[in-house]
């Protein structure tokens, strides 16, 4: 085990970067509990850090301590200082980096600052088999890549990626596009508060329409057809949302939705006793339809299958958009 | 196949020795030559091309042949894949092999001959069955012939084992090493074909279709049976006008009464494939299709387009030949009756008629 040679001193507050540094990973973070906690118990651990040439402090552990402390208007701090420790650059992020693995989960983002300032002073190969396990990331240098290029994206992404209200499957997508497309479409995500899964149809819709009709995406998204849904006053967001994904749905397979349309009329029109549903296979793709009968008792069973017998339009059943193509 | 652009040989650790290699790298000439311990460890690399400009010599360790890996909820022609190698020298954009990127190079697997002699063995000790092989499952079967030669090895490999045939499958009209064997018993030669516009957009690399059939038409006059395949079928701009102008090419080349069988199939990807066909084309319009989540998990065009293309071309072959041993590659019972007009029933049914086709062509 090696032993830290560091000094104990006293810093004034106001000689400590505002900036997280070198050797920080942090990234978005609430600092109430911790500000809370000081405030009862004082500061537990001193944070260490080093002096550059300058004379400033740079913060080598304990970023979020020192930012609770200037929350809590304090003027100095005990710090170990670690300046003539001998570690280098390498080994003060790692010392960071084994001191957060120690005590906490890193959010996405802060997995992609860790593997870009590792690739700075470690060959690919190493972060790659080394330190992605580590972050609990496969090893792999496509999934290497798709955690450095999140430290490149916008501050608002930045955040819905840590706040997980994206999905990185979405983020990965969204990638993928140039970057005007990418933000609007990601403002609009994040406008109608999409789930994981309706992130992913609805990025997979408007890239194919996208490319299928020759619309640039931006433009897509300006489309009055959108912006009356999105604009319009009595409806709720989820109604929005279900209007926004049955428009792009609908341009996106206009087939598929003529023949659900067309099996559903169909349906409609047998009159069906209460408690009685006639499905589909998923994309009609199997030639098996499914019937659901509610009842209570073997009586009402045997009623509701007489019924059924006598519905004679359930005989076409088999061919939904027979009349209506 | 268009200007050859290998590059590079490599020559993988324990692929030395054997004279089939010897003889690629002698043919190669004067190209650079890496010797190197073993294959790239893809997890450090991003191979976004699968560098189709080197040849990779390696001793395969894997099962040679193998039952084309069909699923139980579409009708499969029960293909055995004769696998002599990976990759190949074209790019076409919606290629499955895309999705193996952690395979670079165009692979030739050193060690062919001294498993056809295993391969031999099982031909041999079932005589109650028919076994169709071809090697054009995960390279083309041709497009290297003039370097690889593999035609030296397998054509007489399946002279005279009345229980097989070889079905070379190709997108090019590398024919002089076929033509100059004198074999032509149970040997099929087939050609990918598409409308003129998707051979234009999507099917880089690869020869026209005059050129295709040209070469189909020279194997046939030299005696060769002929098998052709629609696979992918893609919906495009005009496709049944396009479909139509590939078929009246056929007409102009090709005597239909020495055509074995003409398979067709949809196009259809694995979801993952979607991604790095975007990346590797971005160009393309194959993925603008309807596209739904098949039984088998593939995507595939939705049914009733699906129905409309195979009918099509149904109608459209059968007016130039009445029996030109159609059939659908991995299609279900409904989509066979709808756009057929008859179904083999299962997987045991098309490969009974297939393999009735076999003995009609081939006794």
């Amino acid at each position: 085990m090696k032993m830290l040679r560091g000094k104990s001193i006293l810093l004034d507050l106001k000689e400590i970067d505002d900036n997280p540094g070198p050797y920080c990973m942090s990234f978005h973070f609430d600092l109430k509990a911790l500000v809370r906690s000081i405030e009862h118990c004082g500061l537990i651990n001193d944070p260490f850090i080093i002096l550059t040439e300058e004379g400033r402090a740079e913060v080598v552990i304990g970023y979020r301590r020192i930012l609770a402390l200037k929350a809590l208007k304090m003027e100095s701090i005990g710090c170990i200082d670690l300046s003539d420790s001998g570690l280098s650059h390498l080994d003060l992020l790692l010392l960071n980096l084994s001191e957060n693995l120690a005590t906490r989960q890193f959010n996405d983002l802060e997995k992609g600052m860790i593997l870009s300032r590792l690739m700075i002073y470690i060959s690919k190969e190493k972060v790659i088999e080394e330190y992605m396990p580590v972050l609990k990331l496969p090893s792999h240098v496509e999934t290497l890549h798709f955690f450095l290029n999140l430290d490149g994206l916008d501050q608002q992404m930045k955040i819905s990626i840590a706040e997980k209200v994206i999905s990185l499957r979405a983020i990965k997508m969204l990638l993928d596009m140039e970057e005007k497309s990418r933000f609007s479409v990601f403002l609009l995500l994040a406008k109608l508060k999409l789930n994981f899964n309706k992130q992913i149809h609805f990025i997979e819709y408007i890239v194919d329409i996208s490319h299928k009709e020759g619309i640039g995406i931006p433009d897509l998204l300006m489309e009055k057809s959108f912006q009356r849904i999105l604009e319009e006053k009595p409806l709720n967001n989820p109604q929005k949302v279900k209007r926004v994904m049955n428009l792009l749905r609908a341009r996106r397979y206009p087939s598929l939705v003529h023949y659900e349309d067309a099996f559903n009329r169909k349906i409609s029109q047998l009159e069906l006793p209460h408690g009685v549903r006639l499905c589909h296979s998923p994309f009609f793709e199997s030639p098996d339809y499914m019937l659901e009968i509610k009842f209570k008792k073997g009586g009402e069973l045997k009623e509701k299958l007489k019924i059924l017998s006598r519905i004679e339009g359930l005989d076409n059943i088999g061919n939904p958009a027979q009349k209506d193509q | 196949m268009k200007d050859f652009p290998i590059k590079t040989l490599f020559i993988e650790k324990g692929a030395d020795g054997y004279s089939f290699g010897a003889k690629i790298i002698e043919r190669l000439g004067d190209i650079p030559v890496d010797r190197i311990e073993y294959d790239v460890d893809n997890r450090y690399q991003q191979l976004n091309n699968m560098d189709k400009e080197s040849i990779r010599l390696l001793r395969f360790q894997g099962a040679f042949l193998k039952t084309c890996p069909g699923t139980k909820e579409y009708i499969c022609c029960g293909y055995q894949i004769l696998n002599v190698g990976t990759n190949c020298t074209m790019d076409c954009s919606y290629c499955i092999l895309q999705a193996y990127f952690n395979q670079p190079s165009i692979r030739v697997f050193v060690n062919l001959e001294e498993q056809l002699t295993t391969i031999g063995q099982l031909i041999d000790s079932r005589p109650e069955k028919i076994f169709r092989i071809g090697t054009g499952e995960f390279t083309d079967s041709l497009a290297l012939d003039h370097i690889v030669h593999w035609s030296d090895i397998l054509i007489p490999f399946f002279l005279g084992r009345k229980n097989a045939v070889l079905e070379l499958k190709t997108k090019s009209n590398q024919i002089e090493g076929l033509l100059s064997s004198p074999v032509r018993e149970r040997i099929i030669v087939s050609w990918s074909l598409n409308s003129p516009y998707i051979v234009a957009k999507e099917e880089h690399g690869t020869v026209g279709l005059k050129k295709r059939l040209e070469a189909a038409k020279r194997c046939q006059s030299e005696g060769f049976i002929l098998g052709f395949h629609f696979d992918p079928l893609i919906e495009h701009p005009d496709w049944k006008e396009g479909y139509m102008k590939t078929l009246e090419m056929m007409d102009e080349y090709i005597n239909p009464k020495g055509i074995i069988w003409i398979s067709m199939g949809c196009f259809r990807y694995m979801p993952g494939l979607k991604t790095i066909i975007r990346k590797r084309h971005p160009e393309t319009h194959i993925l603008d299709g309807e596209f739904i989540s098949g039984l088998d998990g593939k995507m595939r065009y939705f049914k009733p387009i699906r129905i409309e293309m195979y009918a099509f071309m149904v109608e459209i072959i059968k007016k130039w030949y009445h029996d030109p041993g159609l059939y659908l590659c991995m299609e279900s019972d409904e989509i066979w009756t709808k756009s057929m007009g008859w179904s083999p029933g299962n997987s045991e049914g098309l490969s009974h008629y297939l393999d009735k086709r076999v003995i009609e062509f081939f006794g």
